[in-house]
């Protein structure tokens, strides 16, 4: 199955967004964010702390809705998802 | 109108268009470039998620203020100095609705709406540190 994961703001420079991944079925948000994420250490830094643990101020959504950190290693990725993964935001 | 756009807008034709029956109170928030000793600034949005964001706190501002009209327009890509970034009309029949919806609008929009700044300079570029995660918690 393909899902589409889309990095923002620093994280996109570091990482490139609108990436399309073949998944296996039953992959997990974290997993598959952490994957993508090696690919660029410098990426992977600013998204992970040292523990391999999501730094709390990442901000995730599947779909356009949010997935709370502690519960993306049991959240499943499905065929077709927009998975975002973004630093805090700064508008206005 | 709520809008996430490059283009400016007519502020003017916009305060006109306010004017409901009823409207006792415009109040206007135009929020600018600042020259912070940078050569422009960079606007990204999460613009499917930031526009459905926007028409979510401007419902929520015209029914807790007893809004008449709103418009919010969000300008993304690169900006110069002294440009105009986000623009918020809104009408009431009365001053103090007015002001209270304009600034719930900003504030609610600093908290959660997907969008970013980065700050260019002659040497490089610095992203704006964001004040808050995307709605500071549970989904609302």
């Amino acid at each position: 199955m393909t899902v589409k994961i889309r990095f923002f703001a620093r994280f996109r420079e570091l990482l490139g967004t609108d990436i399309m991944t073949d998944v296996a079925s039953g992959t997990m948000f974290t997993s598959l964010i952490a994957t993508i994420a090696r690919k660029n250490p410098a990426g992977y830094a600013a998204i992970f702390d040292e523990k391999g643990a999501f730094y709390e101020f990442v901000i995730l959504m599947k779909n356009g809705k949010r997935v709370e950190l502690e519960d993306a290693a049991t959240t499943p990725v499905a065929d077709g998802d927009e998975i975002a993964v973004f630093p805090p935001v700064a508008g206005g | 109108m709520i809008a996430i756009q490059t283009a400016d807008v007519d502020i003017g034709a916009l305060i006109a268009a306010a004017k409901k029956q009823g409207t006792g109170a415009v109040v206007v928030f135009d929020g600018i470039v600042r020259d912070d000793g940078i050569t422009e600034m960079e606007l990204e949005a999460y613009e499917e998620v930031a526009a459905k964001e926007l028409e979510k706190i401007a419902k929520e501002a015209t029914d807790q203020f007893r809004l008449l009209h709103v418009d919010i327009i969000h300008r993304i890509g690169r900006l110069t100095v002294g440009e105009n970034i986000l623009i918020i009309v809104v009408s009431a029949g009365h001053r103090p609705e007015a002001y209270a919806g304009s600034r719930y609008i900003i504030e609610e929009i600093k908290k959660g709406v997907p969008i970013w700044k980065k700050e260019l300079t002659k040497d490089g570029g610095r992203w704006v540190p964001g004040e808050h995660g995307h709605g500071g918690g549970k989904p609302r």
